[in-house]
């Protein structure tokens, strides 16, 4: 991004600079290390982890991550794809629907209606806990997929509409202007002409709400019961209280549930941040 | 044939963008907007799910909380999360941006330290949440043990078992875990300061800390105010965290309103009064996130 910016000699240990450089190394320590910490000791027996926890395993006890898969990470962890995946469909579809008519038609109330979208912004689930688990009960989804897919595709309807919209102003509104003419109609002019066009925002849209949905905690915690529908994040903390404290083995779990977040992270680093910095919201 | 189908595709077109943002507009309004309006319903009554009380008592509830010690001590840790978030997320991430973005260090390095900072953000609240109960462990946890290894025995502690301790330890991974998000969000808004000023300075023979003053900190001030505002709505609404780690506990010595609300309500059965709290949290919340739309606004005129 800014290949002429720093300097292609060695990096110059002196005076402030190493101090500055001794103060990132350290801070990179303490943000990695935990994380290391976490994957060393999933590999340990439980007294290895007590007697001694900064240490190399004594010996390597690789059967910890079948065995934490097997106590019902796998189905936990097929529930966070299930719901991710249609959670993430329904955001991007149809925030990039309601962003691509606020783009491109003009009608009545479009000001009001895009506020309320943006209103959405500054609602956090957290005020509405109890009104949405009456209206989940009310509804008749209280303890299925759809008392999280809904709450979670609702929630993240105004950050992916802004940021979609904010793509799709930039795109000639002659395009949009010239397929009306040819005759095609909304539905046509978004699915063939907008869709493929704001393919690197959805993308941007789509990883940032999936990091967002796969963590997501408190609904799952709230709205569901069973723990067949559990998805990794509510299952993990079940899963500490059943294995009594078997702490390695939960640690495997704790490891295998941030491979896929890491991985997709690690592999679409520019897409993920392009799409945090456009709204910039936690 | 022509004139039905020509007004039919009229009608259709002018129906079009309503049917097109239907979807949107029906979920936020079920399940953002017409929970707030049944917050404040909740909070005017005494209701409790398992019995049939539901009577009206007006303000009686909000009274209720500005009589409750375990009120302002929630809202206190808000506060005092806010203040530290805004210390480490907001001066401190805009002090690491810059230093990332000074030049310094090689590309590879800075590339290096960026995605190392920025990797905690990423995780689930509940990967957080047990790695730090162990970590936290008496004795045999990382922090204690680091201590004796440094001769600081002496400040062991069960940290989130101890009143004292408990709030400060959460907050401290909170400070752990988002501090590199924001980092990352300063060093975008310090790529578009023009290259030039600094250029300029460097000819005048400007210091590292004279151009950090004078052109990286006005150059990204509307990113801080936007950051400070997002850092403290994220102080009002903090839950998740507090909830997986301790629940508010040892002795509610880790409350704060989020917490304290979702315990009345859940726990103790008191949903009134705990709607009364969510209303005083969405209160807070929307005066900074009101700014924050009206501020973001702005910037993009």
């Amino acid at each position: 991004m800014s290949a002429t910016r720093a300097p292609r000699g060695r990096i110059r240990l002196s005076g402030p600079d190493a101090g500055a450089f001794l103060l990132l190394a350290l801070l990179s320590v303490m943000t990695i290390y935990p994380l290391f910490w976490l994957l060393l000791n999933s590999l340990k027996s439980s007294n290895d982890l007590f007697e001694q926890s900064w240490a190399l395993p004594r010996t390597w006890h690789w059967e910890n991550y079948p065995h934490a898969w097997r106590f019902g990470l796998g189905h936990f962890m097929a529930n966070s794809v299930l719901i991710t995946t249609v959670s993430v469909t329904g955001i991007v579809l149809l925030s990039a629907l309601a962003a691509f008519v606020l783009v491109t038609r003009r009608f009545r109330f479009r000001g009001a209606l895009h506020a309320a979208i943006l209103g959405g912004l500054i609602v956090p689930p957290e005020v509405s806990l109890f009104p949405l688990f009456k209206i989940m009960l009310v509804l008749g989804i209280y303890n299925t997929y759809f008392a999280m897919i809904l709450p979670d595709i609702a929630y993240g309807l105004p950050f992916t509409v802004l940021l979609l919209r904010a793509y799709m102003t930039l795109i000639p509104a002659e395009i949009a202007e010239a397929a009306t003419i040819d005759g095609a109609g909304l539905l046509r002019c978004f699915w063939s002409i907008y869709l493929p066009l704001a393919r690197p925002a959805l993308a941007a849209a789509a990883l940032v709400q999936g990091m967002r949905v796969w963590n997501e905690f408190v609904f799952a915690l709230t709205f569901v019961g069973s723990n067949s529908l559990r998805p990794l994040t509510v299952g993990l903390t079940t899963f500490g209280d059943s294995l009594n404290t078997n702490w390695p083995v939960l640690l495997a779990g704790l490891v295998i549930s941030i491979v896929p977040v890491i991985t997709a992270f690690l592999l679409m680093q520019r897409q993920f941040m392009g799409g945090l910095t456009t709204g910039a919201l936690k | 044939m022509g004139g039905l189908t020509r007004k039919h595709h009229r009608l259709a077109a002018a129906l079009g963008p309503y049917v097109a943002l239907a979807p949107v507009l029906g979920l936020l309004s079920v399940f953002l907007y017409l929970p707030l309006i049944f917050d404040v319903i909740y909070s005017t009554h005494e209701w409790s799910s398992l019995s049939p009380t539901w009577r009206y008592v007006g303000l009686g509830n909000f009274q209720g909380l500005l009589a409750d010690p375990l009120f302002w001590q929630s809202l206190r840790g808000n506060i005092l999360y806010a203040a530290v978030s805004l210390v480490f997320q907001v001066a401190f991430a805009l002090m690491l941006a810059a230093i990332l973005e000074s030049g310094l260090l090689r590309i590879r390095w800075s590339g290096f330290f960026r995605i190392a900072f920025f990797l905690p953000s990423i995780m689930p609240i509940t990967v957080i949440g047990l790695l730090w109960q162990i970590l936290y462990q008496p004795d045999v946890g990382l922090i204690d043990q680091a201590l004796k290894a440094v001769g600081l025995g002496a400040y062991a502690h069960a940290w989130l078992g101890e009143e004292a301790t408990v709030l400060p330890a959460i907050i401290a991974v909170s400070q752990w875990q988002w501090t590199g998000y924001l980092t990352v969000l300063f060093i975008v808004a310090i790529r578009g300061i023009p290259r030039e000023l600094y250029e300029a300075a460097e000819i005048d023979g400007a210091r590292a800390w004279r151009k950090f003053w004078h052109i990286t900190v006005p150059g990204v001030s509307e990113t801080t105010v936007l950051m400070t505002l997002i850092t403290i709505f994220g102080a009002i609404k903090v839950f998740d965290i507090v909830w997986v780690m301790t629940a508010g506990g040892p002795n509610n010595a880790s409350d704060v309103l989020g917490s304290y609300m979702y315990r009345s309500a859940f726990r103790d059965d008191r949903v009134g009064y705990a709607s009364a709290i969510a209303v005083v949290m969405f209160v807070l919340c929307s005066i900074v996130g009101g700014l924050q739309l009206r501020w973001s606004q702005r910037r993009s005129l």
